[in-house]
């Protein structure tokens, strides 16, 4: 004889759900068409890279399964090996460009008097974003020609001896790319830092000078561990951003020369558009996914512990 | 999907009459350097003879409509890929055989071969289209499936421009007549304080002349290896295979230091580049009248004259190579060796890389249209008046329209072409991977050894991987 199982009683919390999806279904609604395109822009391509990266897919036909051929191929080609070292080193550097030079330049501005005039210079070192990258890479690019205005000014300061082809040296052209750019003063950094100088209350700043805090002192241990905010997103949005960023190499220097300026996004790039090997990039995307999730998942988690 | 191709393939050999058959509608097409009315373009220059043709066939087919598209297209084989990939490919494309057979994805075009072996209706008396196309560009183009892709007509000459003013600066009254000279003569530019090239040393090009003079003795054997005229990738994969197209051969990079004598004397900038950057050299540098030579096509000389270049303009071919280059130089004439195919390169496209072509009849309507305009008449009337290209059809004589003395490039117009090269066995192999080790040598990256090396790796995967994926034995050539 079986025992009738009646169903469980809803619970009051289950029942408060309920009611607040029941009130709240126009504001559900008007979300949704975002929530569609959102899953079919940016969670169903990155679906198809994960399913096809276990493919031969050539980016037409029907991509027959190589299990993890593509995966054993992005980890013991040395190619990618040499695009990884450089990706490594672009982060890195990248790291110091993201956060120096914007904190320095907004702690200047900061402390400059008169409101007007951190208005302007805000202004002057905000108002190169409208120029666009590609312009600014190509101009860069003429700069580093062999008869460009980089060594065209070291001859003129007598520093002759030290010009150099910057981009077609396997030694010169990475860091070349890296230090593309300067001041190194990004817009959104700086004024994300800037904003956090100004959210510290004047009373703090006040209680650092009687403490004897100012100049360099003030800014090692009052502003900067107020910073910590801002400067863990932009770091973490350096890492993100330089981990699959491959424009300036793509640009100027193709990757070379040899594979000098190649990264794993550029190859990634390459190997689809110009070999057809849809499979193989996509897997080379997939560990770059698994790469910024992890990395990012790390700097949750310390930036929760330091909290 | 391979049920769909047969069948295209089985309808474009049914419809060998002269008529589009009962579909109508508009027949989409990219046709390159021949566009009529390009946008942006003075209205003295604009081509008109596509459209003409294409006036001709509306009228004679009422209910037909041609459209050429005229947006830019900076990298074709990347616009063919998305379209495709989207179903939205032009109904016929420019594309080059080489990518078609190797780069492309497959199905993205038809197999034309049965309808070449179809007569042509609009040729009179044809009794097989493919009897008014050259043999050896036929062969040359073949895909290792047998499958052809690509109706060829016209080929471009290869050639060294240089500005005549520039050259008069340094002392120099005429152009180079041998490889020595070449360098001697851009030593004396450089001491002028000129620039003697500035541009990527394109390894697909500069290769082809030496190793066509270097292997020419050979060239029956090595061309001959797939049963069929000209040097097909299948020929390139068995010579790699043998060890003859390979540094095991001292040939086959022999002349890399000989070469490198002259790449010393250009600005670096380049040597490493992607060889894409040429048009940038080509623009920027040899039009600005900032160096003295560049080595381009014979499409070069419409840009020249867009670009509105302020110098007399001289054209050389590559010099022959002497014993004083190089013990092992045959002394071959190899001035038109590298060349190849030009504008008048069109595929048709599948029903899997454009949905249109799945309509009921629009297939045998887009071959008769095909079939329409590729007839030597019309080959000759694209040609003439584009003035750039040479057509390769019998029945067709080359007018180049070059407003220089262009005697260099006439020379080379019907030569039989006897290119040894290699680049084609592999997507990556001539245009990237060997380019790359080939820049690291020249701009001094690289030891001579070290890139024998690297490029004897690099032939080997190449061979291997053509040999996987067209499932050829090369075991059965030793």
């Amino acid at each position: 004889m079986t025992v009738p199982v009646s169903p469980r009683p809803p619970t009051d919390r289950s029942l408060r759900r309920l009611r607040r999806l029941r009130s709240g279904w126009p504001a559900y609604l008007f979300l949704l068409p975002a929530l569609l395109l959102v899953a079919y822009f940016s969670y169903f391509p990155a679906y198809l890279a994960v399913t096809r990266a276990f493919t031969d897919w050539d980016g037409l036909n029907v991509g027959g399964f190589t299990g993890l051929e593509n995966f054993r191929r992005a980890v013991t080609d040395p190619v990618m090996g040499e695009a990884t070292r450089n990706m490594l080193v672009w982060v890195a550097l990248g790291l110091v460009l993201a956060l120096v030079p914007p904190l320095l330049v907004a702690e200047l501005i900061f402390h400059l008097r008169g409101r007007r005039r951190q208005y302007a210079y805000r202004t002057l070192f905000v108002a190169p974003i409208v120029i666009p990258s590609l312009v600014l890479l190509l101009v860069w690019g003429t700069f580093y020609r062999s008869d460009g205005l980089i060594n065209t000014l070291l001859s003129a300061v007598g520093l002759g001896g030290w010009r150099h082809d910057w981009l077609s040296d396997p030694g010169t052209a990475l860091y070349s790319l890296i230090f593309l750019g300067f001041p190194y003063v990004d817009a959104f950094s700086l004024l994300l830092l800037y904003a956090g100088l100004q959210n510290i209350p004047q009373d703090v700043f006040e209680a650092a000078r009687l403490d004897g805090a100012t100049g360099w002192r003030r800014v090692a241990r009052v502003d900067l561990p107020l910073l910590r905010p801002q400067l863990g997103l932009i770091a973490l949005l350096s890492v993100i951003g330089n981990m699959q960023y491959f424009v300036s190499p793509l640009v100027l220097t193709s990757g070379g020369p040899g594979f000098a300026t190649t990264v794993p996004a550029l190859l990634m790039y390459t190997t689809a558009t110009r070999s057809g090997e849809y499979g193989y990039a996509m897997a080379v995307a997939v560990l770059l996914m698994v790469a910024v999730a992890l990395l990012t998942a790390a700097s949750r988690l310390m930036s929760r512990r330091a909290s | 999907m391979k049920r769909v191709l047969t069948l295209s393939s089985l309808l474009l050999v049914c419809a060998a009459s002269a008529a589009p058959g009962a579909w109508r509608g508009t027949i989409t097409m990219y046709v390159q350097e021949y566009t009529p009315n390009w946008p942006g373009v003075k209205k003295e220059s604009q081509l008109k003879v596509f459209q003409s043709i294409a006036d001709e066939y509306q009228k004679k087919y009422p209910g037909m409509k041609i459209r050429f598209s005229t947006v830019p297209v900076p990298d074709n084989d990347t616009n063919i890929r998305v379209k495709a990939a989207a179903g939205e490919l032009f109904d016929i494309y420019w594309a080059q055989a080489a990518s078609l057979n190797s780069t492309l994805p497959k199905n993205v075009a038809l197999d034309l071969s049965k309808a070449f072996d179809q007569p042509n209706p609009y040729i009179p008396g044809n009794k097989a289209w493919k009897d008014v196309m050259s043999p050896s560009v036929l062969a040359e183009s073949r895909a290792p499936n047998g499958a052809v892709y690509v109706l060829s007509g016209d080929e471009v000459a290869y050639t060294i421009f240089y500005n005549k003013d520039l050259f008069k600066k340094a002392g120099l009254t005429k152009a180079p007549t041998s490889f020595s000279e070449l360098v001697a003569d851009s030593k004396k530019l450089k001491a002028a304080g000129i620039a003697p090239f500035h541009a990527v040393p394109a390894y697909p090009w500069w290769s082809t002349y030496f190793l066509s003079d270097l292997y020419s003795r050979d060239y029956a054997k090595l061309a001959g290896f797939d049963g069929q005229p000209g040097f097909s990738a299948l020929d390139e994969v068995v010579a790699i295979h043998k060890g003859v197209l390979s540094p095991k051969d001292d040939r086959f990079m022999s002349w890399w230091p000989k070469f490198k004598e002259l790449t010393d004397l250009w600005p670096r900038d380049y040597l490493t580049l992607d060889v894409g950057k040429n048009y940038d050299a080509f623009n920027q540098d040899f039009v600005g009248g900032k160096s003295a030579m560049a080595f381009e096509g014979s499409y070069s000389a419409r840009t020249l004259k867009d670009l509105g270049a302020k110098f007399e303009v001289g054209a050389f071919n590559f010099p022959k190579l002497t014993k004083n280059e190089s013990p092992l130089a045959t002394g071959a004439n190899v001035a038109n060796a590298f060349g190849g195919t030009g504008s008048f390169q069109f595929a048709i496209s599948t029903p899997l890389a454009n949905k249109t072509m799945r309509e009921k009849g629009k297939q045998e309507a887009v071959l008769d249209w095909m079939r329409f305009f590729g007839t030597p008449r019309n080959l000759q009337r694209l040609t003439a008046e584009n003035g750039s290209y040479a057509p390769t059809w019998k029945g067709t004589t080359p007018k180049l329209a070059l407003d220089f003395d262009s005697s260099a490039i006439k020379a080379q117009i019907g030569r039989p072409r006897r290119a040894v090269n290699v680049g084609n066995a592999a997507p990556n192999l001539g245009w990237v991977d060997m380019q790359r080790i080939f820049g690291l040598y020249l701009s001094g990256n690289l030891t001579l050894d070290a890139a024998k090396k690297q490029v004897q790796t690099l032939l080997d995967r190449a061979a291997a991987d053509y040999a996987r994926k067209n499932r050829v034995d090369l075991a059965k050539y030793d």
